[in-house]
C-alpha cells in the first residue's frame, strides 16, 4: 500500500474493473462456437462466473473487516459471522416486512452491526486471548440459535426470508451477476479506504499499540477502552455490511448461511494473508473465498475428485501454514 | 421426581462425555497454547477405529476400545509431529489455523471413507450390560434400572458416569503423582525453563497429545454406544468439550472435568425443562455469563495481558 | 511465461478433446444433496434418474438425441444450491433442471431459475412455500401442510386408542412446517398434543428431549424430522423407557433408519408419497429393473419421485423439441408444457401415477402412502388413506 498509484496497481485496477467485458467477450466467443461449430467450450458461463467473484468480493469485505479486530488489536474473533447475520436480517426484514428502499436499509444495517458490535465488545473489554475468542463464538452461536427459533420475529421457520426485492438505481433493477459484481467492488473500495485511513491515523496507531503492549499502550496515555470499542463497532459495520450485501446477491435468507464455519473460513483468509494487513485481508479472501467454488469447477469432470474439495482445502491449509507460517504477505505494518 | 432425576443423569453422562474429550483441549492448551481444534475428529476416529474393528475382525470389544485408545494416541503423536512440531516458534494464530486444516482434512478424509451417514455398533458386538431396552408387550427391562413410573436407566449411562470418573481420577493422580505428570506440569508453568531443567519439551507434549487422545478415543467410543457415530460428531461434541475447557479455566484440568459437567448438565436441564431447540445455548449462556464474572474461566489463573 | 503457453496450450487441447465427443446430446441437471448429511436421499436421486436415463437411451433417446442428465451437487446447504443453480442457468446446454431435494435449497434456486428462465422440477421438496410465486418451480409429491394433516387423519381412523400425541420435531422448515400441518388438523381428529419439542439435526443425543415426554406419558410419538435422528429417537426413546407409538413422515424413509434404529425400529407408522407395490406392473417393473442395476438395492420412494421427475422432463424435451429453437426458447418452451399439464386428463402417469399441477405447480392430487416397520423391513400398512381430507 505504499505507493499507491504505481502502474502496476493502476493497471490491476483497470483488469478488476474490466473482468466482466473480458467473461462476456470469451460467453460470446462460446457462444458462436457452440451455435456455429456445435462445439462445447469447457468452460462456465460469464454470468456464473461473475457470480463467483461477487461471492468471492463479499469474502474479501469479510476479511477487511474482521481484520480490524483480528489484525490491527490483536484479538481473536471466532464469532464475526454474528454481525454478517445482523447486517443480513436487518436488511432483509426491513425490505420485506416494511419496504423500506435497499439504499435506507443499507445504512441503517451497517449502523445496527455497529451497535450490535458495541453490545459485545464492551462486556468484553477487559477479555484477553481465547476467553475473549469463546465468548464471540459463543455470542455469535446465540444469535444463530435465536434466528432460528424465533418464529415470531423472523417470520418464517429456520430464519427463511424469502424473496427479497433487489436494489434499483435510476430505475434498473440490480438483479444481474453483473451488477452485483460492481456493486461488491463499490463496497470493497469504500471499506479498504475506510480500514487505511484508519490504520495510518492516530486510531491505527493506538490500536497496534494495543495490540502490541496493552498495559504500556494505557500508561502512554490510551485510553484502550474507547479505541478498542471503535474498533470492534467499525469491524461489526462492516461485517453488517456483508450481509447487506449477501441480501442482495441472494435474495433469500436462510440461517445455514451463517454457521460457525464461516467464521473461522474468514479468520482463516486473515491469518493466510497475514494480520493486520489490508492487502494481506485481500489476497486471503480471494484465495480462501474462491478455492472451494474453483476446485469445483476444475475437478467438476471427476464426482469423486470434486467431493474431495474440502479434503484438498484442508490439505492446503496446513501446507501453507507449514511454509508461510507468517501469511503470505510478510511485512506488518 | 424421576424426570428430575433422570435428567441430572443425563446431565452427567453428557459431562462426563465433555469432560473426558476437554481435557484433551486443555492439556494440550496449557502447555503449547494451542486449541488442537483437530481434537474433535481424534475423538471420531476413535469411535470408528473401534466400530471397524469390533464389526471387520473378531476382536472382543474391550480389545477392540483399548487398540482404538492405542490408535489414537500414535494418531494425535503423528499430528502434533507432522504438523505442530515445525510451527512452535511460529505466531500463534498460524498454528491455529493448521489445527483448522487438520481438522478439516481429517473430517473429510472420515466422510469419504465412511460416508456421512450414522452408524452405531452392532447389537451382537457390544457386551450385554449395553443393550439395554424394554418389552414393549410386557414390560419387562432388560439391562436397566426400573424407576417408579415407568422411566428407566440404562446400565450403559451408569457405566458412562463411572467410568469417566475413574479415568478422571487416574488422569488427575497422574498429573500430580508421576515424574512425567511433574514434567507436564512444569512445562505448562514455563517451557523454556522446564527445557533448561533436563525436561525434554517436545517429549513431553508428545506424552500429552497422546493421553488426551487416548482419552477422546474413550468418549468416542461412549458416544458410539450411547447414540451414534457419524464423521460430524467431532464437530459438534468437540465444540461442547471446547466451551466446557474455556469454561472451567483453559489449562486446568480439573477445571475441564468441572466445565464439562457444567455444560452437560446445562444442556439437559436446559433442554429438558426449557425448550428443546434451545438445547446448545443454555450452554454457551452459561459459558458466557461465567467468563463474563470471572474472566480466566472458573478455576484458571490469570494470565499476563497477552494475546 | 512460456509455462503459461504450454499450459494454455495443454488447456486448449484438453477443451477440444472434451468439447468434440457431446455433439449428439440432450442435457439435464440433477441437482441434489450428493454430499452432505442428506446424502443418503442424494444417492437414491441420483440412481433413481440414472436409471431412467438408461431407459431412455436404450429406447433410442429423444428424437435421436442421448439424454445426458449431468449431478450437480448443494450438499444440502442454500449457498451451494444458489452457486449450482447459477452455473447450471448459464450453462449453454442445460434445457431443465431436476431437483433440488431440500426444501432451503429448492427455494434458494427459485429466484435464479425464475431469472434466467428454467424450469425446476424438484423431487423431494415439500414446504409449502417451494412453489409460490415462481412460474418456473413445479414439484411432483405433496406438501408438508397435506402431509402433516394426513397423519393426524390416519391416527385417529386407523390406530386404536390414540389420545395423547407428543411431537418431537425437527428444528428447520421441514420438521416444523409438517408440525404445523399436523398440529393445526390434531383438534378436528380428537388429538390431544402434550408436548412438542425441537432438536437440531445433526444432534445424536435426544434422551434430554424424550425424558421429557416420557414424564407426559403420550399414547404416540409423532417424530416429524428425518431418517438418520429418527432412528435415534427411537432407539433412544425405546431406552428411556417410552412405550408409545412412534409415527414419522416421509423423511423417515430411507433404510437408513432400519440400520440405525435396530429392532428399536419394530412397528413404527411411517407417511410416504408412494410405494412400489401399490404401484401396479410397471412400479414393479421399475423395482426389479433397479435392483439388477444397482446391485440388489432396493429402490425406495426418492428414486421413483426422481424416476417420474427425469420422465417428465424428458417426454416434455421430446414434446416441444425444435432443433434450431434458442436456448431460451427451448426452456420455455419445457416450462410451457409442464404447465399446460393442469388437469388430470392432460397429466403425466409415471410410476408414482398421475401428476398433474395447479397453478402454482404443486402436485394436488397425490396421496400419501403409510408404511409399517415389520421384521426390520418396510411393509405396506394393512389400512391406507388415499382419499384423505380434501387438499385445497
Amino acid at each position: 500500500m505504499k505507493n499507491k498509484l504505481t502502474p502496476q496497481n493502476i493497471i490491476l485496477i483497470l483488469i478488476v474493473c474490466f473482468v466482466p467485458l473480458l467473461l462476456f467477450g470469451i460467453d460470446l466467443l462460446a457462444r458462436l462456437l457452440f451455435d456455429n461449430f456445435g462445439f462445447d467450450l469447457p468452460i462456465p458461463g460469464a454470468s456464473s462466473i461473475l457470480r463467483i467473484l461477487a461471492l468471492t468480493g463479499l469474502y474479501v469485505l469479510l476479511a477487511v473487516g474482521l481484520n480490524i479486530v483480528c489484525g490491527y488489536t490483536g484479538l481473536l474473533d471466532l464469532g464475526y459471522v454474528g454481525f454478517y447475520l445482523v447486517g443480513g436480517y436487518t436488511v432483509g426484514l426491513l425490505m420485506t416486512r416494511f419496504g423500506i428502499s435497499y439504499w435506507i436499509a443499507l445504512p441503517l444495517a451497517v449502523l445496527n452491526g455497529a451497535f450490535w458490535g458495541l453490545l459485545r465488545g464492551v462486556p468484553t473489554l477487559r477479555l484477553t486471548g481465547d476467553y475473549f475468542a469463546i465468548v464471540t463464538f459463543g455470542f455469535a452461536e446465540l444469535l444463530y440459535q435465536i434466528v432460528k427459533n424465533e418464529e415470531w420475529l423472523i417470520g418464517n421457520v429456520n430464519g427463511m426470508v424469502n424473496d427479497i426485492p433487489r436494489a434499483s438505481i435510476f430505475g434498473i433493477e440490480l438483479d444481474q451477476n453483473l451488477y452485483h459484481y460492481y456493486h461488491i467492488l463499490i463496497l470493497i473500495a469504500l471499506v479498504v479506504f475506510v480500514s487505511y485511513r484508519l490504520q495510518h491515523s492516530r486510531v491505527g496507531r493506538a490500536w497496534v499499540a494495543i495490540r502490541e503492549d496493552e498495559q504500556a499502550a494505557e500508561s502512554m496515555g490510551i485510553n484502550v477502552s474507547r479505541y478498542k470499542s471503535l474498533a470492534f463497532a467499525v469491524s461489526a459495520a462492516i461485517g453488517a455490511l456483508g450481509g447487506a450485501f449477501f441480501t442482495q446477491l441472494q435474495s433469500n435468507l436462510a440461517v445455514e448461511v451463517f454457521e460457525f464455519w464461516e467464521s473461522i473460513l474468514i479468520l482463516c483468509m486473515v491469518v493466510l494473508g497475514g494480520m493486520g494487513n489490508i492487502r494481506g485481508a485481500i489476497i486471503g479472501g480471494v484465495i480462501i473465498g474462491s478455492l472451494g467454488e474453483v476446485l469445483r469447477i476444475v475437478l467438476g469432470f471427476n464426482p469423486q475428485l470434486a467431493d474431495a474439495r474440502f479434503l484438498i482445502f484442508g490439505v492446503i491449509l496446513i501446507l501453507l501454514m507449514r511454509y508461510r507460517p507468517d501469511g503470505l504477505v510478510f511485512r506488518k505494518t | 421426581m424421576s424426570v428430575f432425576l433422570l435428567q441430572l443423569i443425563n446431565g452427567l453422562v453428557q459431562g462426563g462425555i465433555y469432560a473426558l474429550i476437554a481435557v484433551g483441549y486443555t492439556m494440550v492448551y496449557g502447555i503449547i497454547q494451542l486449541i488442537n481444534f483437530a481434537h474433535g475428529e481424534i475423538f471420531m476416529l476413535g469411535a470408528y477405529f473401534a466400530l471397524i474393528l469390533v464389526t471387520a475382525t473378531p476382536l472382543p470389544f474391550w480389545a477392540a476400545v483399548l487398540l482404538s485408545m492405542v490408535f489414537c494416541a500414535v494418531l494425535g503423536m503423528l499430528i502434533d509431529y507432522i504438523a505442530y512440531r515445525p510451527l512452535r516458534n511460529a505466531p500463534r494464530l498460524s498454528a491455529l489455523i493448521t489445527a483448522i486444516g487438520v481438522s478439516l482434512t481429517l473430517l473429510n478424509l472420515a466422510r469419504m471413507l465412511w460416508s456421512s451417514r450414522q452408524r452405531t455398533f452392532p447389537d451382537d458386538s457390544k457386551p450385554a450390560i449395553f443393550q439395554s431396552k424394554i418389552d414393549l408387550e410386557t414390560g419387562e427391562v432388560f439391562n436397566a434400572i426400573p424407576l417408579p413410573d415407568g422411566a428407566i436407566l440404562p446400565y450403559t449411562d451408569i457405566f458412562i458416569i463411572l467410568l469417566a470418573v475413574v479415568l478422571m481420577f487416574a488422569l488427575n493422580r497422574l498429573v500430580h503423582l508421576t515424574k512425567i505428570g511433574k514434567a507436564m506440569r512444569a512445562c505448562a508453568q514455563n517451557p523454556v525453563a522446564a527445557n533448561l531443567m533436563g525436561i525434554k519439551t517436545n517429549q513431553v507434549i508428545s506424552v500429552t497429545f497422546a493421553i488426551g487422545s487416548a482419552l477422546g478415543a474413550v468418549a468416542g467410543v461412549m458416544v458410539g454406544l450411547r447414540e451414534a457415530i457419524m464423521p460430524t460428531m467431532g464437530y459438534h461434541k468437540g465444540i461442547a468439550a471446547f466451551a466446557a475447557a474455556v469454561l472451567g479455566g483453559i489449562g486446568n484440568i480439573t477445571g475441564a472435568m468441572l466445565g464439562g459437567i457444567i455444560i452437560g448438565l446445562a444442556e439437559a436441564f436446559g433442554g429438558g425443562y426449557i425448550s428443546g431447540g434451545y438445547k446448545l445455548a443454555f450452554a454457551y449462556v452459561i459459558m458466557i455469563v461465567v467468563i463474563l464474572i470471572r474472566p480466566s474461566g472458573l478455576f484458571g489463573k490469570s494470565t499476563a495481558q497477552r494475546a | 511465461m512460456r509455462n503459461w503457453l504450454v499450459g494454455l496450450m495443454l488447456l486448449m487441447s484438453l477443451a477440444f478433446v472434451y468439447g468434440c465427443d457431446t455433439g449428439n446430446q440432450v442435457r439435464v441437471a440433477v441437482a441434489g444433496p450428493f454430499t452432505g448429511t442428506a446424502a443418503a436421499f442424494g444417492e437414491m436421486i441420483k440412481r433413481g434418474a440414472q436409471l431412467k436415463e438408461k431407459e431412455i437411451n436404450e429406447a433410442g433417446g429423444i428424437n435421436g438425441k442421448m439424454l445426458k442428465l449431468v449431478f450437480k451437487d448443494d450438499a444440502g446447504k442454500p449457498k451451494d444450491a444458489s452457486n449450482v443453480a447459477n452455473s447450471i442457468a448459464d450453462n449453454r446446454r442445460f434445457l431443465a433442471v431436476v431437483g433440488h431435494f431440500n426444501s432451503s435449497c429448492s427455494l434458494a434456486g427459485k429466484p435464479i431459475y425464475k431469472q434466467k428462465g428454467i424450469v425446476e422440477l424438484s423431487p423431494g421438496s415439500t414446504n409449502v412455500k417451494v412453489c409460490e410465486g415462481s412460474d418456473w418451480t413445479f414439484r411432483n409429491l405433496y406438501r408438508d401442510d397435506f402431509q402433516g394433516q394426513f397423519v393426524a387423519e390416519y391416527v385417529n381412523k386407523y390406530i386404536n386408542e390414540i389420545k395423547t400425541v407428543a411431537i418431537l420435531f425437527d428444528n428447520d422448515d421441514y420438521g416444523r412446517g409438517l408440525r404445523d400441518g399436523f398440529t393445526s388438523a390434531a383438534g378436528n381428529f380428537g388429538l390431544n398434543i402434550v408436548a412438542s419439542e425441537a432438536y437440531d439435526r445433526n444432534s445424536t443425543d435426544f434422551k434430554a428431549q424424550l425424558t421429557g415426554i416420557k414424564a407426559k406419558n403420550p399414547d404416540l410419538v409423532f417424530i416429524s424430522g428425518l431418517y438418520s435422528e429418527a432412528g435415534l429417537i427411537v432407539k433412544q426413546g425405546r431406552e428411556v423407557g417410552i412405550t408409545a407409538q412412534f409415527f414419522g413422515a416421509d423423511g423417515v424413509d430411507s433404510p437408513d433408519f432400519l440400520t440405525v434404529a435396530g429392532d428399536a425400529a419394530e412397528g413404527t407408522y411411517l407417511t410416504t408419497p408412494f410405494i412400489f407395490s401399490e404401484g401396479g406392473g410397471e412400479a414393479l417393473r421399475v423395482a426389479e429393473a433397479f435392483k439388477t442395476e444397482f446391485n440388489g438395492i432396493e429402490p425406495d420412494t426418492w428414486a421413483a419421485l426422481s424416476y417420474d421427475a427425469v420422465g417428465m422432463i424428458a417426454e416434455a424435451i421430446e414434446k416441444t423439441f425444435d432443433q434450431d429453437a434458442s436456448l431460451a426458447d427451448k426452456r420455455k418452451a419445457i416450462r410451457d408444457h409442464l404447465a399446460s399439464l393442469n388437469t388430470p386428463e392432460k397429466g403425466y402417469t409415471g410410476i408414482t401415477g398421475l401428476t398433474y399441477f395447479d397453478k402454482n405447480g404443486d402436485t394436488v392430487n397425490k396421496p400419501a402412502y403409510v408404511k409399517i416397520v415389520e421384521n426390520g423391513k418396510f411393509i405396506t400398512a394393512p389400512q391406507q388413506l388415499l382419499n384423505a381430507g380434501s387438499q385445497e
